[in-house]
């Protein structure tokens, strides 16, 4: 069977989830300012940039959602 | 009351037009793709490129008041006529492996120009080279990562990215000129830059071919072992190359 067009963009489609830290200052701790989503952790770096750039970040990092463990949950 | 000297080198001023011509054409394309990439956040970095790419074109124009080649009406980006960006960037991109393409193979190109540029005699340029290539770094990340991408995720996908690297790959390589191309090689001359063509042209080849051989595809290009370089295994279209607009006919 053909593919379509939608399959194709269907194939495209991110899996993964990044959260994004940053900080503005050397005296302030790491917080989250959102997430992205990429399957290539390069990609994700060009996205957090471009998306977050609201501020001069001193450091950004990312953290792979699939990474993270719950301790306590509601 | 203040006079300026007028600088009269042609070849410096044609290279300037071609380097602002295919910023702003860059720039027009990529515009077209802030609301129509495959994802949201590829979206609003095809929208960061695009700004990128408008600034630089937007910091190269003003320098062409300065030469004794300027006409009035062909430095503004407004009222210019003369077109000397490359003329795969004539029309639209097809679809999203164009842009890629593009950011890819053109983006590239230029950057390895400005790359050359860093510590240029003509302080203008020696200037705007080292925001450029520091702003580059990102585009570079974001083309080599989505021909991983879109190579990666096979069929139709692959072969329409192929189809597009091939669209776009002897005009880019063009560019840099012939080995004996006049212009480039007076700006090696006068320390403008600091490569000749074929170098310049080694140079961009080094960059991009890794990526496109970890992912198997193929370009009409060889690694030399004993000179440890790219070389192309088939002509390049020079009968159809104009010198002037450093685009093919």
């Amino acid at each position: 069977m053909k593919k379509t067009t939608t399959d194709r963009r269907g194939a495209l489609n991110e899996t993964q989830v990044w959260q994004v830290y940053a900080r503005r200052k050397y005296e302030e701790p790491l917080y989250e300012i959102g997430n992205v989503m990429a399957d290539d952790v390069e990609l994700a770096g060009v996205y957090a940039r471009s998306i977050y750039d609201e501020f001069s970040w001193i450091e950004m990092v990312l953290v792979p959602r699939a990474s993270m463990v719950t301790v306590i949950t509601s | 009351m203040t006079t300026t000297t007028r600088i009269d080198h042609e070849a410096l001023f044609a290279v300037l037009s071609s380097l602002a011509d295919n910023k702003q054409a860059i720039g027009r394309r990529y515009a077209y793709w802030c609301n129509g990439a495959p994802a949201l956040e590829a979206a609003v970095a095809a929208a960061a490129m695009t700004q990128d790419e408008l600034g630089h074109a937007r910091t190269l124009y003003p320098l062409l008041e300065d030469f004794t080649q300027a006409d009035p009406v062909q430095v503004e980006p407004m009222t210019r006529t003369l077109h000397y960006h490359l003329a795969t960037l004539d029309e639209d991109f097809v679809g999203w492996c164009d842009f890629v393409a593009a950011n890819f193979l053109v983006d590239t190109a230029l950057t390895t120009f400005f790359e050359a540029a860093q510590d240029s005699s003509y302080e203008p340029l020696r200037q705007r080279a080292r925001k450029v290539v520091q702003e580059e770094r990102l585009h570079q990340v974001h083309g080599e990562g989505w021909v991983r991408r879109l190579a990666r995720t096979g069929g139709a996908v692959r072969k329409t990215l192929i189809a597009s690297l091939t669209r776009f790959w002897d005009e880019t390589l063009c560019w840099f000129g012939p080995s004996d191309d006049a212009t480039l090689q007076r700006l090696f001359r006068e320390k403008i830059i600091n490569a000749n063509p074929d170098e310049l042209r080694s140079r961009y080849l080094q960059k991009i071919m890794p990526v496109l051989q970890s992912l198997d595809i193929e370009m009409p290009v060889a690694f030399n072992a004993g000179s440890q370089r790219w070389d192309t295994t088939q002509p390049l279209p020079w009968t159809r190359w104009d010198t002037t607009s450093r685009r093919l006919e």
